[in-house]
C-alpha cells in the first residue's frame, strides 16, 4: 500500500473516524487528481463525516452546502444584496448619477453575497474542502449547472464578469441515491461506494466513539446489527445509530445486551414502525442470543 | 509496467466492462489511467479499490468488476484475450432467459405500418372513436398503425408535475427582487412593475413494470407502444420488463424511433411466454433498483394481470417497500376492462392494499382515462 494511503488512513482515525482502506485510497486519489468524490452509500454510513475529517485533518474550512428540491443558484451560489443595493441606488439617484454609473456602483463585489459555492472559490489562503451534501435531492438543472462548475471553477455573474477560482476546493458530493445522478457529473467524479461496516470496523468504531462502552459491549452491539442488517428491513440501521445505541446503552449502565433492554432501546436502531412491528420480542431475544454467544443469528 | 502498457491494460479491461454492460467512457479509462500511477501497482487491493474509485463502478456493477478484475489480474492478458469475456459474457447474460418474440410476426406488423392504404376511411363513423374502445386482443394488424399515432398523441397530452424550482412568469407568482431591482435602474430605483417568479413545471417521474409473461401476451406489445409514447413526453421514465425475471429495457429505447426500439426489444429482451414470478421480479426490483430510482415525485406503474403462481410473501414486501417511497403506486390491469373479472388472483389480492390506483388497460380510452392520475401534481 501507499505509504501516503496509509497515512490518510491514520489521520483520519486520530479524528476518530475509522477509515476502510477503500476510503483512503479514494480521499488520496482525489485530492491529488483534483478530482471531486462522489460517495455513495445508504443513509447514516458516515459520508458527510468524511468531509468534515478531511476538512480537520487538512486544516481547512469546510464549506456545506445542502442541497434539496427547488435550491437554486441564488441559494448556491450568490445573490445580490437588494435592500442595500436600493438604498445606495435612491442616494446615488438624488445625487444626480446617471443611469449607467449607477448600476456600475450597485454591481460590485460589496453588494454580493457569497453562497457557498461561491465562498468555496474565493478562499484567499488555500483551498477550502467544500461538501455537497445530498445531491440526489437537488433538481436535474441544478446537476448541470454543477457539472459546468466543477469543469471550470470558474462563475460567471452576468452583472459582474466571470470570477476564477484562487485554490480549487476539495470537492467531496455525497448521495443516498434517492435518484440516480446524470452520467455527466458521475463522469466529472471520482466514484466510492461505501458499505455498511465491517464486524470488526463497527467494533472499533463503537470504541473510538462511545469511550464508556467495555470491549463485550461493543462486540455484542457489532454482532447485533450484523444480524440485523442481514435482516430485510425498510430502513437499515447506518453508524450514526449504532453510536446512538451504545451511547443509550452506557448512558443505562448496560454492559452486555439483554432482551428487555433491547426492546426498550429499539427505537434508536429502527425508525421505521414496520421494521419494529416486524420484529417480535421472540426474535430480539434469538438475535441477542447470538450476539451474546457470538454466534451467527438466525436470519429471519 | 509503463505509462503505454497501463493505457493497453486499462482499455482492455474497460472493453471486457463495457461487453458486460457496464458503461465506460474514455475520460473514466484516462482517470483510472491516472490514478493508477498514482498507486502502488504491486498491491492487488490496491489496485483493485482505485480502479473502482476511477471508473465509477457502481455498487450494483461490483460483483461483475470483480469477477473481471480477477480474471485480469489472475493473467495480465487473460481478460485482454476477449474471447473469455465473451464466453464468460454469454453465460451470463441477463437476457439469457428471455427467447425472442417470433421475428416473422414484428416484421408483419413493421410492414403494415409502413403501408398506409389499409387506413379506413369509411364515411358516417369516426375510426377514432372506434379504435379507443377497441380491446387490444381484438384489434386487426390494420389498426396497428393507426393507434400507435393516437398513443403518441395521449402521451403528449400527459400533463406535469410542478417543481419545486422558481421560472420567471409574467402572471402570478412570487415577487422576483433581482429582476425588479434590475428593471428599477432604468427608472432611478423606482419599482414601476414587480417581477415575478413561479413553480416550474417538470416532467412527472415515471418507473414502469410490465409483465411480459403468455397470460399477458395479447396486451404487451400495445401497452409497450404506449409506454415508449409515454418515455418521449416524460424522458426520465424507467422502463423494466418482467416474466420469471426482471429485465431493465431503458437503455435500450430511443423515444423517437418506436417502432425501431419495439423491434430491438424483439430481438433481444423477452420471449413474452411461460409463467409470472411477478413477487420473485419485484422483490429483485426493489433490491437493485429501488433506492435511486423512486423517490417522493415518482410514480410507479405495475402492469399485470396479477396472476402469480408463487408465494404471496416476496410479493407482499415487495410492494410495501415500493409504496413507501413512491409518491403513487398505479396498477393497470388488462383483464378489469372484462367485467367479469374480479381481482381473486392470489397475487393482485396480496398487493391491492398497497396500490393507489387500480385501472382497466384493455383499451385506449382506458389509457387516455389514466394520463391525469400519472402526472403527479
Amino acid at each position: 500500500m501507499k505509504t501516503e494511503i496509509r497515512a490518510i488512513a491514520e489521520a483520519m482515525e486520530r479524528q476518530g473516524y475509522i477509515a476502510e482502506p477503500s476510503i483512503a485510497t479514494a480521499l488520496y486519489l482525489s485530492t491529488t487528481m483534483g478530482k471531486p468524490l462522489l460517495v455513495e452509500g445508504d443513509a447514516g454510513v458516515g459520508k458527510t463525516e468524511i468531509a468534515k475529517v478531511l476538512a480537520r485533518h487538512l486544516g481547512r474550512p469546510l464549506i456545506r452546502l445542502q442541497c434539496y428540491e427547488g435550491l437554486d443558484v441564488h441559494t448556491a451560489l450568490y445573490e445580490w444584496d437588494y435592500p442595500r443595493q436600493m438604498l445606495r441606488l435612491r442616494m446615488e439617484g438624488e445625487k444626480g448619477l446617471d443611469a449607467e454609473s449607477a448600476e456600475h456602483v450597485i454591481f460590485s463585489r460589496k453588494y454580493l453575497l457569497e453562497r457557498p459555492l461561491l465562498q468555496a472559490i474565493t478562499q484567499k489562503d488555500g483551498p477550502a474542502v467544500l461538501l455537497i451534501d445530498e445531491i440526489d435531492r437537488a433538481d436535474d438543472g441544478f446537476e448541470a449547472f454543477l457539472l459546468e462548475l466543477l469543469s471550470d471553477f470558474q462563475v460567471s455573474i452576468p452583472e459582474l464578469g466571470t470570477i476564477q477560482a484562487e485554490h480549487r476546493p476539495h470537492v467531496l458530493l455525497t448521495s443516498n441515491r434517492t435518484r440516480e445522478i446524470g452520467d455527466a457529473l458521475r463522469r466529472r467524479c471520482l466514484y466510492l461506494f461505501i458499505e455498511h461496516p465491517s464486524f470488526e470496523k463497527e467494533v472499533r468504531i463503537i470504541r473510538a466513539r462511545v469511550p464508556g462502552a467495555s470491549e463485550r459491549l461493543a462486540a455484542e452491539i457489532a454482532r447485533f446489527l450484523e444480524s440485523l442488517r442481514g435482516r430485510r428491513l425498510l430502513k437499515a440501521p447506518g453508524v450514526a445509530e449504532t453510536i446512538d445505541w451504545a451511547q443509550a446503552l452506557v448512558r443505562l449502565h448496560r454492559d452486555a445486551l439483554d432482551p428487555e433492554t433491547v426492546e426498550q432501546t429499539l427505537g434508536c436502531l429502527l425508525k421505521d414502525r414496520n421494521d419494529i412491528v416486524e420484529l417480535p420480542a421472540a426474535e430480539i431475544g434469538a438475535l441477542v442470543e447470538a450476539a451474546r454467544g457470538g454466534g451467527a443469528a438466525p436470519i429471519g | 509496467m509503463t505509462a503505454v502498457d497501463l493505457v493497453a491494460h486499462v482499455a482492455v479491461f474497460a472493453r471486457a466492462l463495457r461487453e458486460r454492460g457496464i458503461r465506460m467512457s474514455l475520460s473514466d479509462e484516462a482517470d483510472a489511467v491516472a490514478a493508477l500511477t498514482l498507486s502502488d501497482l504491486s498491491d492487488r487491493d490496491e489496485v483493485r479499490t482505485v480502479l473502482r474509485v476511477a471508473l465509477k463502478i457502481r455498487r450494483r456493477d461490483a460483483e461483475t468488476f470483480d469477477e473481471l478484475f480477477a480474471l485480469l489480474w489472475a493473467s495480465g492478458e487473460a481478460a485482454g484475450r476477449s474471447r473469455d469475456t465473451r464466453t464468460s459474457r454469454k453465460k451470463d447474460d441477463p437476457l439469457k432467459n428471455f427467447g425472442g418474440l417470433p421475428g416473422a410476426r414484428m416484421e408483419a406488423q413493421q410492414t403494415e405500418r409502413h403501408s398506409r392504404e389499409g387506413r379506413s376511411d369509411v364515411l358516417g363513423y369516426s375510426p377514432e372513436a372506434m379504435l379507443r374502445k377497441k380491446p387490444f386482443d381484438e384489434c386487426s394488424e390494420r389498426d396497428l398503425a393507426e393507434m400507435e399515432r393516437l398513443l403518441a398523441r395521449l402521451a403528449l397530452a400527459l400533463a406535469t408535475r410542478k417543481s419545486r424550482r422558481l421560472v420567471p412568469t409574467r402572471g402570478r407568482g412570487r415577487v422576483d427582487p433581482r429582476r425588479s431591482l434590475r428593471r428599477a435602474i432604468a427608472t432611478d430605483g423606482e419599482i414601476l412593475r414587480l417581477a415575478r417568479r413561479t413553480r416550474a413545471i417538470e416532467e412527472p417521474r415515471l418507473v414502469v413494470l410490465c409483465d411480459t409473461s403468455g397470460s399477458m401476451d395479447r396486451h404487451v406489445r400495445f401497452l409497450l407502444a404506449f409506454l415508449l409514447s409515454l418515455k418521449k413526453a416524460a424522458r426520465r421514465s424507467e422502463l423494466f420488463a418482467f416474466n420469471t425475471s426482471l429485465v431493465r429495457l431503458t437503455p435500450w429505447i430511443t423515444p423517437t424511433k418506436i417502432a425501431a426500439t419495439l423491434d430491438r426489444m424483439a430481438a433481444g429482451v423477452p420471449g413474452w411466454s411461460g409463467g409470472t414470478q411477478i413477487g420473485h421480479c419485484l422483490a429483485a426490483f426493489a433490491e437493485r433498483y429501488l433506492d435511486e430510482m423512486v423517490g417522493p415525485g415518482t410514480v410507479v406503474v405495475i402492469v399485470s394481470d396479477g396472476l402469480d403462481r408463487g408465494d404471496t410473501g416476496p410479493l407482499v414486501s415487495a410492494m410495501r417497500a415500493i409504496s413507501a417511497r413512491a409518491k403513487r403506486v398505479v396498477w393497470l390491469n388488462p383483464l378489469l376492462g372484462d367485467p367479469r373479472y374480479e381481482p381473486t388472483a392470489r397475487g393482485m389480492a396480496a398487493a391491492l392494499p398497497y396500490v393507489d390506483v387500480f385501472a382497466p388497460a384493455h383499451n385506449l380510452e382506458s389509457l387516455e382515462r389514466l394520463l391525469p392520475r400519472l402526472s403527479a401534481a
